[in-house]
């Protein structure tokens, strides 16, 4: 009789744990990921198995720019970090590198080679929308870029152009750039070959 | 001079409401020092503070600057202090719930050093004294605290259900949770387990400005306690509570009874105890020394000590 109870109890609340997922059902999201993960993070699985959601990379983030997913980005997201570059973009200070608990993020130092290790994603310009490429000059990309002339060279009128091996994907050319919607874009190496 | 056993209930009572209180507190400061971290790095000026956030931020920035400049680089500092509550890190020391290690095991993931560690204290803590976890630390557990109060206010006014269903429940939804953990990652937790809800709440609203979903979880919990049962959440559902007086069952510090003293047919003890505890049949697993029993003992045969074999 005892152990009916237990077992009765154990189902109802394994039951009740199995259900929750149907969260995930809730409508109206959306899924199109234009956000970014913070420097030294993983492969996406890798780095969803390994993230715990304890947002302590949030917490110490001096530029605040490592926002926590909710469930607009799928339950599999919930609480992990992202950065949205166009609102506000990574500085590459390795703060949250530093403190990630479970390596997550990989322990990146703000050195030269902690940068170029560095893998968030890769820059593309959209050359219809870019003023450079209009002819008229603009070069804002340029001057937010922290690996100027590796990263991202500029010729005639400052158009810019993208050298994807050094590009190492902190947006700070497309929280800088000045078109409505921003002519450069940031997004993860996958998403990027998937796209083009 | 001893002090009377009430009057030692009392002590601890207030002490946990204390150590709870300090510990939402800090997470409410873990929270805030990213705004102050920002305001560092962007300005490093108490003025520019003041005319870009106002003089309460101001005030809040000069006190921690001072705070963290007597430890040294004030920044480097404060950035040894993150998280909330089930992953934390308080003056660069990491501190872990056992359910996050059992979760990472779980992915198949080798966890890093610190991050196993960080169990250490929690396991040690609940092995020696029990579920103190449950009424010194769970921020979450003082909103519980203040529900079993409302309930037990209005109980001569009002009928609450008190369902009573068995702690395997507790076990229920941590296997049930783990396995969904498998296919959904780490993120349920935020919802399942109420005082993680309580610091993304927390943090979500104050340091990123957002109302999280975890404050959906909140509520539920909060119907549970108020509808279904009393400390239905910490009775019944809560996984970190549950492991750690699975734990705790051998704890050496525990409630102990004078038997020659106790009355018969008085159940004082067993119907405030908000961990579904009965001191009066000597079963004392998942005690959380919380200290209610003691002050609700007519007779005052009830103490705190040592268990004696």
């Amino acid at each position: 009789m005892k152990r009916r109870g237990f077992i009765r109890s154990f189902l109802v609340g394994g039951l009740v744990a199995a259900l929750l997922p149907l969260v995930d059902w809730l409508p109206q999201r959306f899924r199109s990921r234009r956000y970014l993960r913070p420097p030294g993070a993983r492969e996406e699985e890798d780095f969803l198995a390994a993230c715990i959601r304890c947002g302590q990379c949030a917490n110490v983030c001096p530029n605040k720019c490592i926002s926590l997913a909710g469930l607009e980005d799928g339950l599999e997201n919930l609480g992990t970090p992202k950065i949205v570059a166009r609102a506000r973009a990574c500085i590459l200070c390795m703060a949250c590198t530093q403190v990630c608990p479970t390596g997550a993020l990989a322990k990146l130092a703000p050195t030269e080679e902690g940068v170029a290790a560095v893998d968030m994603g890769v820059a593309f310009v959209i050359t219809d929308l870019c003023y450079s490429y209009a002819g008229r000059t603009c070069g804002a990309c340029y001057h937010a870029c922290p690996l100027p002339g590796k990263a991202l060279k500029v010729g005639l009128f400052e158009r810019p152009t993208i050298d994807a091996d050094h590009c190492v994907g902190c947006g700070l050319c497309e929280q800088a750039c000045i078109h409505m919607p921003q002519a450069i874009r940031v997004m993860s190496r996958a998403e990027l070959e998937a796209r083009t | 001079m001893r002090l009377s056993n009430a009057a030692m209930g009392r002590g601890l009572m207030v002490l946990s409401i204390g150590t709870r209180f300090g510990v939402l507190v800090l997470i409410c400061l873990l929270a805030l020092w990213t705004e102050y971290l920002n305001l560092k790095v962007g300005y490093g000026n108490a003025r520019l503070v003041e005319l870009s956030a106002g003089w309460g931020m101001r005030l809040f920035y000069e006190a921690s600057d001072a705070f963290f400049s007597f430890f040294g680089d004030a920044v480097v500092v404060a950035q040894k202090n993150a998280g909330m509550t089930w992953s934390i890190r308080v003056g660069g020391v990491p501190f872990t719930d056992p359910v996050a290690l059992l979760s990472v095991l779980l992915q198949g993931r080798v966890p890093e050093l610190g991050f196993a560690l960080g169990v250490l204290l929690p396991l040690l803590l609940a092995a020696f004294l029990g579920r103190v976890f449950c009424a010194y630390v769970c921020p979450a557990s003082l909103l519980f605290f203040a529900i079993a109060r409302v309930r037990r206010l209005l109980g001569s006014f009002f009928y609450f259900f008190d369902l009573k269903v068995g702690q395997s429940m507790a076990w229920g939804v941590l296997c049930g949770s783990l396995a969904v953990v498998l296919y959904w990652g780490h993120g349920v937790w935020t919802l399942i387990l109420p005082y993680f809800a309580m610091g993304q709440t927390i943090f979500h609203s104050i340091a990123l400005g957002a109302l999280s979903v975890s404050v959906y979880s909140l509520v539920v919990f909060t119907i549970l306690d108020l509808c279904l049962g009393l400390q239905f959440t910490c009775r019944y559902v809560c996984p970190t509570g549950r492991l750690l007086g699975w734990v705790g069952h051998r704890a050496r510090v525990v409630v102990r009874r004078e038997a020659t003293r106790c009355v018969q047919q008085c159940t004082a003890c067993a119907d405030i105890c908000p961990l579904a505890v009965s001191p009066k049949l000597d079963q004392t697993r998942d005690c959380s020394l919380c200290g209610e029993c003691l002050v609700a003992c007519p007779t005052q045969c009830l103490s705190i000590g040592r268990k004696s074999k």
